[in-house]
């Protein structure tokens, strides 16, 4: 019996030898396992810190993106509204301008100045060719002022010299219902003064 | 056999024919164009030429003109006896203006032609005037 309690208790201080050498690699690989965590919890730690770097480029070329489309967006409204603007202020020159016409009438004035010839029988003759010269040369002058001059320029130079200088001018029209206001003639020049109402209706036919 | 009575019918029949033509023929066309040419403030070649119609014109009368007929049925003869009144008539119708003017070297020259293109006018002679009025086509 006592035999038998001595060897329990060597097996109990065996096994108490064996459990701390046991406990012992216990400790060790927890520890190597602790470790082995650690550096994995710190592998994603840095993983993640990567990924949130990532992230925040995203978001922030996101962002810039976000500005970049708002700012042509925000160009596009602007250049729409001044495209509006321009518009807005053609037509209301347009209608203007036609509620001008419509409403008024233009009185246009010119005087045309005619010289009679050298060779005349009488200064009635001289009289009368000086007049429609004068006439001939109002209704020019009419049509310049309705309807505008063709100006031509030429210039020749040589040698860093004026040569010749050339300047033509020129206009072509229909002028109608013209009257004549005054006519006046003094020592052989002949002046004319003629006058032409201009209204809506007469470019409405 | 027609009686007198129905013979005197007839004659006033063919009297009134006769008469209405020659009411109608007194209305006759002619054709009428106009230039002049101002070389430097002065009058050169001035021209107005009338002529008879070959063939009917078409269009509608415009603003008329009454000249006083103390001759026979003349046109030219009247327009020549009132000249000034139809000139004056055919600026009020309209001329075509055209003017080219040069400055070489300060030295001004310029040429200004008017004129009337070739128009159909209306014309109905009457015993003591005369009815002128431009034919145009396109205006009621």
């Amino acid at each position: 019996m006592k035999l038998s309690m001595f060897f329990v208790a060597l097996l109990s201080v065996s096994s108490l030898f064996g459990a701390d050498t046991v406990n012992e690699e216990a400790s060790k690989a927890k520890i190597e396992a602790s470790v082995a965590r650690t550096e994995a919890s710190a592998a994603r730690i840095e993983a993640l810190n990567a990924k949130a770097e990532t992230s925040v480029i995203r978001n922030e070329t996101k962002e810039s993106k976000a500005i970049v489309s708002k700012t042509t967006a925000e160009l596009e409204k602007a250049n729409s509204i001044i495209e509006r603007n321009a518009l807005e202020k053609a037509q209301s020159k347009d209608s203007e301008e036609a509620f001008l016409a419509k409403s008024k009438k233009v009185y246009i004035s010119v005087v045309g100045q005619g010289v009679a010839p050298m060779n005349t029988v009488s200064p009635a003759q001289a009289y009368a060719l000086a007049k429609r010269a004068a006439i001939a040369d109002a209704y020019r002058g009419l049509a310049e002022k309705i309807k505008g001059v063709r100006v031509e320029g030429h210039d020749l130079i040589k040698n860093m010299m004026m040569q010749r200088s050339t300047i033509r001018t020129g206009v072509e029209a229909m002028v109608k219902n013209a009257n004549i206001v005054e006519t006046t003639f003094k020592e052989g020049l002949c002046e004319v003064e003629m006058e032409i109402v201009i209204s809506y209706s007469d470019f409405s036919q | 056999m027609r009686s007198r009575n129905g013979n005197c019918n007839l004659l006033l029949r063919l009297l009134s024919i006769v008469f209405l033509s020659s009411l109608s023929l007194s209305a006759s066309e002619f054709l009428i164009s106009y230039q002049y040419t101002v070389k430097n403030a002065v009058l050169y070649n001035e021209t107005l030429e009338i002529s008879r119609a070959m063939k009917k014109c078409s269009g509608v009368s415009q603003k008329e003109l009454f000249l006083q007929n103390t001759t026979d049925n003349n046109l030219k003869k009247i327009i020549s006896q009132n000249s000034e009144e139809f000139i004056d008539y055919i600026h009020k119708l309209g001329l075509h203006v055209k003017h080219e003017g040069t400055t070489t070297n300060l030295q001004n020259s310029s040429i200004t032609t008017l004129t009337l293109k070739t128009t159909c006018f209306e014309v109905d002679f009457n015993d003591s005037f005369v009815k002128i009025a431009p034919l145009k086509e396109g205006v009621n």
